[in-house]
């Protein structure tokens, strides 16, 4: 089929006839791929009629990098790094997924001690934090408030220093592996996040001065692009899209994986599912997550950073000067990998962009036989025609901010 | 009483004795194979009397020289009941291009853009799907990159695909023969002709 015809077929008809005779005129309209507040490159295919959207259709597909099917032919270890470019903001809770994947094939999962667990529960808050910053500052530029911006990235900056810190990388550390952590915690990493945790409470209600009450900002999100819970149940939506529509739901309550059983925070909801709602509660995550994130300094226990298993992880460095067999196992494991059992396994973990879920089939060999990666993004881009018809074309806009979508993770 | 991934398979082998191929458990995940033909009703089943709300996702595996070729995967979780579950069924017969396996749209809606992907990327088409069309691929693309026989690094394109002027009414993987045009063979040769115990910086 070729593209003009598809895009009439979607594309209601110009000029429907009423039966008193009037006219009522729809255009067609592109937004995207090159658009600013499209987060990316997607694609919108709007029919308006005057102001208001008839109809919203999604073009995605334009950052498709094939991730899957290039995972099919690296090693277990090499497919990490390419779970770091999918939601390129937030490299460690993707690692953190497909290391539990990894880890439950394997069946090591016993294995993790807790000082692990917990640097990793650390560590995904603070990229949690990190990408809700993100989508604050890029959200509230959508909607006119440019200072924001300005606000969030200062503060995310010292996240990304603190993940420079440990893993010599800003963006993408690949930090969290299968087995463990790619290297020790540095002497002053415990001063570091101390540093960012005592100053971000006051920046978060710095934050919520700008925005919560502020007339501006509720008018142009309060009872825009409602969705119902049934909806976003239906529909497979998950995270603070979820969440926002009043839905109690979160995987790491639900299905505790990494040590979140340890910890305590609360779910927060919203009640209308309206842009203001999921707004609100990711300002809540946002204070859930620093936390939790106290609380694993706090216990931080003390232990290895990886695995004692040389099949699966390395050896310390100084053993391979020193041992034959060490140096055999670092060789073997660079060169081959290891050699998950036959089987099947899918890990769901909450991202901050909701349901993040690795699904790896492994054939017995080194290579993984098929990792599907369920984007949270995929998923609740997937209602954005529901919320956005019938609204303004500029409310557009804030819907498209409010579901906080990352094209990396949608097209893959 | 409360409803477990384990009590679901044991009431889906009592309710549907003729839909199960098999059940697998591994890892501690319950993963029932269905019959094709059977994959809706006991959708439906699992939906309105177990509460399986949620479609997480589907996605399919090309076994390549299994018959019937692809299993189609869905991943389902009950929101109220906080259990999950696998369901496989399936498809493709020997040498057949597009297998067909009934749509879960009329179940859960989400489903949607997830079979959309599935046959973006393997060619399985979903009898009874609304609005079944390419998703990540180009419209115009003729091949399902995830089939295990598509090679890696893709079919030769006779030109780079921004310029303009590929023929897309010839399918890039069709035979033997290379599209690629006189200028970028030669600049493959040349690069395959370097001779390896070159000293850097010195003429040959």
């Amino acid at each position: 089929m070729q593209r003009q015809d598809i895009e009439t077929q979607y594309a209601i008809e110009d000029s429907q006839s009423l039966e008193d005779g009037q006219r009522i005129d729809t255009m067609t309209i592109n937004m995207g791929p090159q658009h600013p507040s499209t987060h990316g490159v997607l694609r919108l295919i709007l029919t308006i009629e005057g102001e208001t959207v008839v109809k919203a259709v999604p073009d995605i597909g334009f950052l498709h990098t094939g991730i899957e099917k290039t995972a099919e032919a690296k090693t277990y270890h090499q497919a990490l790094v390419l779970t770091d470019r999918m939601d390129y903001l937030a490299p460690l809770n993707n690692n953190l997924g497909y290391s539990l994947a990894v880890e439950k094939l394997l069946g090591i999962e016993d294995e993790i001690n807790d000082k692990i667990k917990y640097v990793r529960v650390l560590l995904a808050e603070l990229q949690r934090i990190a990408s809700h910053l993100v989508w604050l500052g890029t959200h509230a530029l959508d909607l006119g408030a440019m200072s924001v911006f300005l606000y969030c990235f200062r503060e995310r900056e010292m996240i990304l220093d603190i993940f420079e810190e440990i893993s010599g990388v800003r963006m993408m550390t690949s930090y969290i592996c299968p087995g463990g952590l790619q290297a020790d915690l540095t002497p002053t990493f415990d001063d570091t996040v101390r540093a960012f945790t005592s100053i971000f409470p006051d920046r978060l209600q710095e934050y919520h001065d700008l925005l919560t009450n502020n007339q501006l900002w509720t008018e142009r999100t309060r009872g825009v692009a409602i969705l119902s819970a049934e909806d976003a149940i239906a529909y497979g939506a998950s995270g603070p899209v979820l969440r926002g529509s009043n839905v109690v739901w979160d995987i790491r309550k639900a299905f505790p994986y990494s040590g979140y059983e340890k910890f305590e925070f609360d779910i927060p909801v919203g009640t209308n599912g309206d842009v203001y709602d999921r707004y609100l509660v990711r300002m809540l995550e946002m204070g859930q997550s620093l936390n939790i994130v106290n609380q694993a300094l706090e216990g931080m226990p003390a232990g290895a950073h990886r695995v004692s298993n040389p099949k699966i992880a390395p050896p310390p460095r100084w053993q391979i000067t020193g041992s034959m067999e060490a140096l055999i196992h670092h060789f073997k494991l660079y060169t081959e990998g290891y050699r998950p059992p036959k089987g099947e396994v899918y890990v769901r973990t909450e991202s901050p962009k909701g349901e993040l879920g690795f699904y790896i089939v492994s054939d017995g060999s080194a290579k993984p036989y098929r990792m599907h990666v369920r984007g949270a993004s995929f998923a609740n881009l997937e209602v954005l025609p529901l919320m956005v018809e019938g609204l303004f074309l500029s409310d557009v806009v804030a819907a498209i901010g409010s579901i906080d979508i990352v094209l990396g993770e949608v097209d893959r | 009483m409360a409803i477990t991934a384990t009590s679901t398979v044991a009431m889906v082998r009592e309710k549907f004795p003729q839909a199960v191929l098999e059940t697998v458990d591994f890892r501690g995940e319950q993963t029932i194979v269905l019959l094709p033909g059977h994959l809706v009703t006991v959708c439906a089943y699992l939906q309105k009397n177990l509460r399986y709300n949620f479609l997480a996702t589907v996605t399919a595996v090309d076994w390549l020289e299994r018959v019937p070729r692809y299993d189609v995967v869905y991943h389902l979780l009950s929101i109220p009941n906080q259990s999950e579950l696998r369901l496989k069924v399936r498809a493709g017969e020997r040498g057949e291009e597009h297998p067909s396996v009934p749509t879960v749209t009329g179940i859960w809606p989400g489903a949607n853009w997830y079979e959309r992907e599935v046959y973006d990327l393997f060619g399985i088409t979903f009898a009874g799907h609304p609005d079944l069309r390419r998703i990540l691929m180009p419209m115009d693309w003729t091949t399902y990159p995830l089939r295990k026989d598509y090679p890696l690094a893709g079919f030769d394109l006779p030109e780079p695909h921004w310029g303009g002027q590929v023929p897309y009414d010839i399918d890039p993987g069709v035979g033997s023969q290379t599209l690629r045009t006189p200028y970028s063979r030669e600049l493959n040769e040349s690069r395959s002709k370097i001779n390896p115990n070159q000293e850097p910086g010195t003429e040959k």
